[in-house]
């Protein structure tokens, strides 16, 4: 059974994050009150004119970079001539002769190492409308209709379940982190189609396409399903047809939707109502430039500040803590204190508040102060517990939140008086330790730390003690 | 009944500036006309209300440019905000608008006053208006003939003095053959030149919006307030907009001109050639330099044309579905019903012969052998024309190569409608501005005319030529009775 090969290749639709439409200025935003966000333009209705959104354009290229694509310099976009209900003109402006980016690839970790899923095509289209059934009427909302996308087609070059999901995580993160579309399949910024494929031979087996999945998960549960199914069907003696499938995530199964018919024949044809762009290379090198850090530049630098993997992880999940952290690179403070921060006390306070982190009082000077503070000594974290809601709530500096919780800042000079005094006070337990009695070294160290008050830092204190001791 | 408008555009601004007149005693006087040429079938819908309305407001404003207060009229595939716009169909019979097309925005600006909307073929298909879904408008001259297409209405209405200025949209030919066989000014402008939102699109990289009057100077007059960059329109160009008048009068010695050997071909009625040659002797006497010249490809324009017009027509319509606007079939059982039915009921024969060749000519690999092929000839011709245009000024010949026939004539042939226009199409392949000036009629009474070519944004220099050519011929070009010689 199991001498049966799997090919997969995928088409994802991206929405891109712009404020306005492709080609009008209606606004896009999802989640308005159906066709509230529409105009004469994306209702198609007779004589006008299709405008072009330049922040299209350059967030497809950044897209298209990000996604190692070689880039068309000079490109056109092409009518798709299709009668739909959702689809308001009846034919759609695409890019089909000259997509913004070709030849692109995208690295995958897969249990053999890495693998490089290979790009066909980025290209730029519109959105069609949404059609809701409701009983026996269809209704359309059009504040989706010309929506920007980008439309990301692979080569068959993945080869199971989880090599589908590996990269469609990848190419999500590498679209989130370009701030080329927010990605939230949920609401169908982002959408997957899968063409399935099972084979004994070096021969493709018949396309199936599975589409309307609603999760990266059940991709995978779309193509194991379709991988026995096919494999079933051929064992049985019987010859698959090319079909398009529908995947139900109530019984995790794909139904059928439509076979395909002798190719759709589209009518492609070059958009005259809008000129040919050019793409200068001065132009290419600037928005390159300007592309946010990507999530794997990110982990290379945080492994190399001694963040932990663990941390890792979760800081690139989290795109806005990783943006935060990455405002204070040039600022020399300490990443694994910060991120621990970050992740720890603030995220907890924040959870806790339901709040982001542009409306605390926590600026970037206060950060900066704080995660010094921990670093030097100057405070410990059982300090910083205590004044954090100071810290987040009031508009006041460190040193006058640590005045108002009558914590001083301790001198060395001062902390070795005290562990002197303590040792002077304290001699049956100083010999207890020079005996070899480690608990000596606790009790001493109680004594220490009760009458600082806990402003001291217990590592200093330890180092010194010990110090102290073994002279 | 006065007859202000009979004087020309100065002399009214004049009387309008002095307070001798008001804009309502214009608009009255328009449509007292417009009921008298009710016969003509220039117009599909006329805006009374709104026409006297606004002239009753512009009383209070003072007379800041040349056109106001002047009744214009559009055709009626123009946008119209609150108007009724049908494109001639049964498609749009009862579609009012909710936006304006830029052009019309521009003429409200300059106060103009938009009278209605004239017959045309049914979206501009065809070139003698017979397609329309309102009946075919008459030729002024001879109510037997055909006025010409596809802005019919639009010259209709200015030949038979029933309105001074309209505007018309041009294809391939669309304003210029109907302006020469009515014997009125019809300009197609380069394309680039006038924005085309708001036109219903019949082939988008052709279409253009151009002026008709019963003059050159009134032509350049309307020209200038519609030309310009539209930022709603990206095939608008950003070229500077000049005064169109500003060479109207100057002599036209030493310019140097070309005549296509096609255009001078047996395809042309020898009544028709001879008038030309009576043109280009004037021009020779005149101080001018003529050349025959031959134009590469320009034979091939037809085919071309109908390759890239019904093309592009096939996919310009498909918005016409019955979903959101226009006419919807009844009852439909599903979807596809739907789309059928209504497509099959709302649009006429001719329209439908061009979708279903335009689908044809797009199909799988057609799109290459047709379409793609077509596109490149057009680069072809495109050159040839810049070729001539290193060494030449303009081109001239006839626009027509027939006056206009019977009303009932070659109905019957579809492929004939598109050689009416074999000579004003390459100008549209080509983007050029191409323009008819009336010279004078054949044995018949019926109006001859000749096509002026620019290079691309030469338009004034158009208007020379053809100001100088209307002065010295000096025609009597109102086709009234009795104002008739």
């Amino acid at each position: 059974m199991d001498s049966y090969k799997t090919t997969v290749g995928i088409e994802v639709h991206a929405e891109l994050k712009t404020k306005s439409k492709i080609f009008s200025s209606s606004a896009n935003n999802y989640g308005k009150m159906a066709n509230t966000c529409t105009n004469v333009i994306d209702l198609g209705y007779p004589g006008v004119l299709p405008t072009l959104n330049e922040e299209v354009i350059k967030l497809a290229l950044r897209a298209a970079l990000v996604l190692n694509c070689k880039i068309n310099k000079t490109m056109h976009f092409d009518r798709k001539n299709y009668f739909y209900p959702d689809n308001p003109k009846n034919y759609q402006i695409t890019q089909n002769r000259t997509p913004i980016g070709v030849d692109g690839y995208v690295e995958i970790d897969t249990n053999n190492g890495k693998k490089k899923i290979r790009i066909h095509d980025i290209h730029i289209e519109e959105d069609t409308c949404k059609s809701v059934h409701s009983s026996n009427k269809s209704l359309l909302d059009f504040n989706r209709a010309g929506v920007p996308l980008v439309e990301i087609v692979t080569e068959a070059d993945m080869s199971s379940a989880e090599e589908a999901m590996a990269y469609l995580e990848k190419l999500r993160e590498l679209l989130l982190y370009a701030d080329v579309s927010d990605c939230k399949i949920e609401e169908g910024s982002m959408r997957c189609d899968c063409n399935v494929s099972v084979s004994k031979t070096e021969k493709y087996g018949t396309k199936i396409e599975v589409k309307n999945i609603g999760s990266i998960s059940n991709v995978g549960v779309a193509i194991n399903y379709e991988h026995d199914r096919q494999i079933a069907l051929l064992e049985k003696g019987e010859t698959l047809k090319e079909e398009t499938r529908r995947f139900d995530d109530k019984t995790n199964s794909t139904v059928l939707m439509r076979v395909k018919e002798t190719g759709n024949d589209y009518r492609y044809f070059p958009e005259p109502d809008i000129p040919y762009v050019t793409l200068t290379d001065e132009y290419v090198k600037e928005v390159e430039e300007n592309i946010p850090m990507t999530a794997d530049k990110r982990k290379e630098f945080y492994l190399a500040s001694g963040i932990s993997e663990i941390n890792i992880k979760k800081i690139i999940q989290n795109r806005t803590v990783s943006d935060y952290l990455n405002k204070f690179i040039d600022k020399k403070i300490n990443l694994v204190i910060a991120s621990n921060l970050l992740l720890g006390d603030i995220a907890a306070y924040l959870n806790k508040y339901e709040m982001t982190l542009e409306n605390t009082k926590l600026t970037d000077d206060k950060f900066v102060e704080v995660v010094n503070a921990l670093d030097s000594g100057k405070i410990n974290s059982k300090i910083f517990k205590e004044i954090l809601e100071d810290v987040m709530e009031q508009d006041l500096s460190l040193d006058k939140i640590l005045d108002n919780h009558g914590v001083k800042e301790m001198s060395k000079d001062e902390l070795l008086d005290i562990i002197k005094n303590i040792l002077d006070n304290n001699e049956q337990s100083v010999n207890d330790y020079k005996n070899g009695n480690d608990r000596a070294i606790k009790f001493l160290m109680g004594q220490i730390m009760k009458e600082t008050k806990g402003n001291a830092n217990p590592t200093l204190v330890t180092e010194e003690l010990t110090k102290m001791l073994e002279k | 009944m006065s007859n202000y408008l009979d004087l020309s555009i100065q002399e009214i601004n004049k009387l309008l500036k002095e307070k001798q007149i008001k804009p309502i005693d214009l608009v009255n006087e328009c449509f007292d006309r417009i009921e008298k040429n009710k016969d003509l079938n220039a117009f599909i819908t006329l805006d009374k209300e709104n026409a006297i309305k606004k002239a009753i407001e512009l009383e209070g404003k003072e007379v800041d440019n040349p056109l106001f207060g002047i009744p214009i009229a559009l055709k009626d595939n123009i946008i119209t905000k609150d108007l009724r716009t049908t494109c001639a169909s049964r498609m749009l019979e009862n579609f009012i608008p909710i936006y304006n097309a830029t052009v019309v925005k521009k003429l409200i600006e300059k106060n103009m006053i938009i009278i209605g909307k004239c017959n045309m073929d049914e979206f501009a298909m065809g070139s003698t208006s017979r397609t329309s879904y309102f009946g075919a408008p008459l030729n002024p001259w001879n109510k037997e003939r055909v006025s010409g297409g596809s802005s019919g209405g639009s010259v209709v209405a200015v030949a038979s003095r029933q309105i001074p200025l309209t505007l018309g949209s041009d294809t391939g030919g669309s304003i210029r053959q109907p302006s020469s066989y009515c014997g009125v000014v019809g300009m197609k402008p380069t394309y680039g030149r006038v924005s085309r939102y708001g036109l219903v699109p019949y082939a988008s990289s052709l279409d253009q919006i151009g002026p008709v009057s019963r003059n050159v100077y009134e032509n350049a007059l309307l020209l200038n307030i519609i030309a310009g960059k539209d930022e709603l329109d990206l095939t608008s160009s950003r070229k500077e907009v000049e005064d169109y008048t500003r060479l109207i009068g100057e002599d036209i010695k030493g310019m140097k001109i070309a005549v296509p050997n096609y255009f001078m071909s047996d395809i042309v009625d020898k009544e028709i050639k001879d008038k030309v040659n009576e043109i280009i002797e004037l021009l020779k006497e005149k101080g001018a330099t003529i050349d025959y010249i031959d134009i590469d490809f320009i034979e091939n324009a037809v085919t071309i044309y109908q390759i890239i017009v019904m093309a592009e027509a096939s996919s310009n319509l498909a918005r016409f579905d019955g979903i959101r606007y226009g006419y919807s079939c009844e009852n439909p059982k599903d979807m596809e019903d739907l789309y059928k039915r209504t497509r099959q009921e709302g649009f006429g024969t001719e329209v439908k012969r061009r979708i279903m060749v335009g689908s044809y000519l797009l199909s799988g690999e057609n799109a290459n052998v047709y379409y793609n092929k077509a596109l490149q000839i057009r680069d072809d011709l495109k050159k040839s024309f810049e070729k001539a245009f290193e060494k030449y000024d303009l081109i001239i010949g006839p626009n027509a190569t027939t006056v206009a026939y019977g009303i009932n004539a070659k109905l019957d042939d579809p492929r004939q409608t598109f050689f009416d226009d074999a000579l004003v199409m390459p100008t549209n392949m080509a983007g050029l501005p191409g323009m008819n000036v009336p010279i004078g009629f054949n044995n018949e009474n019926m109006p001859i005319g000749l096509q002026i070519i620019g290079n691309s944004f030469e338009e004034a220099k158009m208007y020379k030529l053809a100001a100088f050519i209307e002065k010295e011929l000096n025609l009597n070009l109102d086709p009234r009775g009795e104002n008739n010689g």
